[in-house]
């Protein structure tokens, strides 16, 4: 497909268009994932018609990552009954894949896993099939701090359409090339936005990002936190960890995985599957040695990874998208951004120090 | 962490881990050629492509995953040098559950590896240096590659010392082999076994590796010590080094870390911004002085 970017051009829909254009990107054979509610628990579905899109959403208490990383894979399948073992690929079943209405955190947790799985044959074609569009956000929930790291409730990163509120309806704006052509086949019969609209809907925006109220990290954390990775507020803070890693199955940057066999040795599959670096199986070898003895030095190395090992090899942007999802859920009611600055607040401490 | 790309990747530092859309994760087959067993529960593995693809090409000091299809994948190091040609060999303590399946194959028998991955010994550097090779446990394993290689090109290297140590003379990796070693022109082998694990005829050093290397009193001056074995020989076996006057440049070891994908991309061998399975098992000492503390 061919169709010119512009970047400039939008459009104002009611929630009849959008269903009507789902149900046409669902006709078309596309998977469309949004938000949808069972039981009273928000997580992301396919949906299996445009009538079944949830207007307005609630926050999915999971990230959308597993459309891309799934929870768990079949690497390759292997069968030894007539002898030798033979393998087999697993079949493909990757096709044109819609991720609608994910919170700009969530969008940008994909880029986050790109940075790191993006070089996965698996995981790279189906992201290249996945077409991403962003709901920018109408409120502040308590734990959100997508200011903090970087993000803003109307961000565009990992983004190729931006859907954006506006007095009952929404506003649609293409962010690339992908987010054009995927509304190419419906954006004839919409109506074009107006100045007036967007002006009104970006003071809205303002609002949101206000009401989020959380300043940036700190200059030089990643680099701060690295010096102290002795620092006894480790111990401190990381005691009350209950390594039950909830943090990292909700977290839509987290991309941490195992590796196992599963079924006999004549007949089965190798898979992966998601893991946790707070899991204290996560790093004990073989020999009973395991590097991270306690839970303190697992949450500290969670902490860390995220705001500094990760950030100091990736031009200074952290491994969190600050969706607050962590800290909505932790039974213990560790609050990662209450860490970062607590430690950060730590004087100096030699390396070799702590948990 | 990015993957490594092989065309800006440093030619010493880092091996091409996949190949454009093939699965990274699917291993090559291989069969047991054959076995020996060094200890009790030590067993070395000769292995030779089953699947008539081309033999495996590596360096000696990277690693491979191999495969009990069944079991699961555990990381070995190449313990043979590529100069003893493409059969591959891996030495193996039978701890865990892919090692004691390992244990249950026999000659014939097909497991799968893929690799090899990490980095490499640099051999080509230590050109005109003595050498002092220091291994404890199955951590012999990882310097029996670097070791067979400076032997096939000795006139290469200066001096060469062989420190092999274990709890107990039963627990001695390549009994069978050091003896050809020490045949080798200036060319030193000690054994070593910890106190009260000497048995009767014991001709050998008594005395935990750190303590007997000190003995040895091996002057730092153009020497480069590689060592390999249990965390707590080599934190031992460090603060000899630094009484001794070693530059921590000059002292290269071969980490051991939990890897499931040898990739980069599993997360489990990272400490700080280190990985293991990319950014080593080869390192010096002096870069590991400035890793954190979570080995």
């Amino acid at each position: 497909m061919s169709t010119a970017f512009d970047r400039n051009g939008s459009w104002s829909l009611d929630a009849a268009d959008l269903r009507a254009w789902i149900g046409g990107l669902v006709g078309s054979g596309a998977r469309v994932v949004a938000p949808a509610e069972r039981e009273g628990l928000w997580t992301f579905r396919p949906l299996r018609s445009g009538e079944e899109l949830a207007l307005p959403a609630g926050f999915p208490a999971w990230s959308p990552k597993e459309f891309l990383f799934p929870r768990t894979e079949t690497l390759f399948r292997y069968e030894s009954s007539g002898g030798e073992p033979g393998l087999e690929d697993p079949v493909r079943e990757d096709v044109p894949q819609v991720l609608f209405g994910l919170a700009p955190c969530d969008a940008a947790g994909l880029v986050r896993l790109d940075a790191v799985l993006g070089a996965d044959p698996a995981y790279a074609s189906r992201r290249a099939l996945t077409t991403v569009v962003t709901l920018a956000c109408d409120a502040a929930r308590p734990e959100c701090f997508c200011t903090t790291v970087g993000g803003s409730p109307h961000g565009e990163e990992g983004g190729d359409l931006l859907l954006v509120p506006s007095d009952g309806a929404f506003l649609l704006r293409p962010l690339t090339r992908k987010g054009t052509e995927l509304a190419a086949g419906a954006s004839a019969s919409w109506a074009p936005a107006t100045a007036e609209a967007w002006e009104r809907a970006r003071a809205r925006l303002r609002e949101v990002a206000e009401a989020v109220g959380r300043s940036p990290l700190a200059h030089g954390f990643a680099e701060g936190l690295e010096r102290r990775f002795g620092s006894r507020a480790w111990q401190q803070v990381g005691r009350r960890c209950l390594g039950c890693s909830i943090c990292t199955y909700v977290c839509p940057s987290c991309s941490c995985f195992d590796i196992q066999d599963e079924g006999s040795p004549g007949c089965g599959r190798r898979c992966r599957i998601w893991d946790s670096c707070t899991f204290g199986l996560f790093t004990l070898h073989a020999s009973g040695h395991n590097p991270r003895p306690n839970q303190a030095a697992r949450y500290r190395q969670r902490v860390l990874h995220k705001f500094s090992s990760y950030p100091l090899e990736h031009g200074g942007v952290p491994m969190c998208v600050g969706c607050g999802r962590c800290v909505r859920l932790c039974p213990a009611g560790l609050d990662v951004r209450e860490t970062v600055e607590r430690v950060l607040a730590e004087g100096k401490e030699p390396r070799h120090a702590g948990p | 962490m990015p993957a490594p790309d092989p065309a800006s990747a440093p030619s010493l530092s880092r091996e091409a881990p996949g190949n454009g859309n093939a699965s990274p994760f699917r291993p090559r087959l291989f069969r047991i050629a054959s076995y020996r067993d060094e200890t009790p529960d030590v067993r070395t593995f000769r292995l030779e492509r089953a699947d008539g693809g081309g033999p495996l090409r590596w360096r000696p000091g990277q690693f491979v995953h191999v495969s009990v299809f069944g079991a699961g994948e555990a990381v070995f190091t190449l313990a043979s040098s590529p100069s003893r040609g493409e059969t591959v060999e891996c030495t193996v303590r039978a701890v865990g559950k892919v090692t004691e399946a390992l244990r249950g194959l026999g000659e014939g028998d097909v497991v799968g590896v893929r690799g090899p991955y990490g980095t490499a010994f640099p051999v080509d550097e230590w050109r005109g240096s003595d050498l002092a090779f220091v291994g404890g446990g199955i951590g012999m394993a990882a310097l029996r590659a670097p070791l067979q290689w400076v032997l096939d090109h000795r006139e290469e290297y200066g001096e060469i010392v062989v420190l092999n140590g274990a709890r107990t003379v039963a627990d001695l990796a390549y009994k069978d082999e050091m003896g050809e070693w020490g045949a080798v022109p200036a060319t030193r082998v000690v054994r070593t076994v910890d106190p009260g694990g000497e048995s009767p005829g014991w001709d050998g050093e008594v005395g935990l590796l750190p303590q007997v290397f000190e003995r040895l009193a091996l002057a730092p001056q153009g020497r480069i010590v590689v060592t390999c074995g249990p965390p707590v020989m080599l934190h031992y076996m460090f603060l000899a080094l630094g009484r001794m006057g070693y530059a921590p440049e000059r002292v290269v070891t071969t980490l051991e870390n939990k890897m499931k994908c040898g990739l980069g991309l599993c997360g489990r061998c990272n400490v700080g911004r280190f990985f293991v399975c990319t950014d080593g098992p080869v390192v010096t000492w002096a870069r590991l002085q400035g890793l954190p503390e979570d080995l």
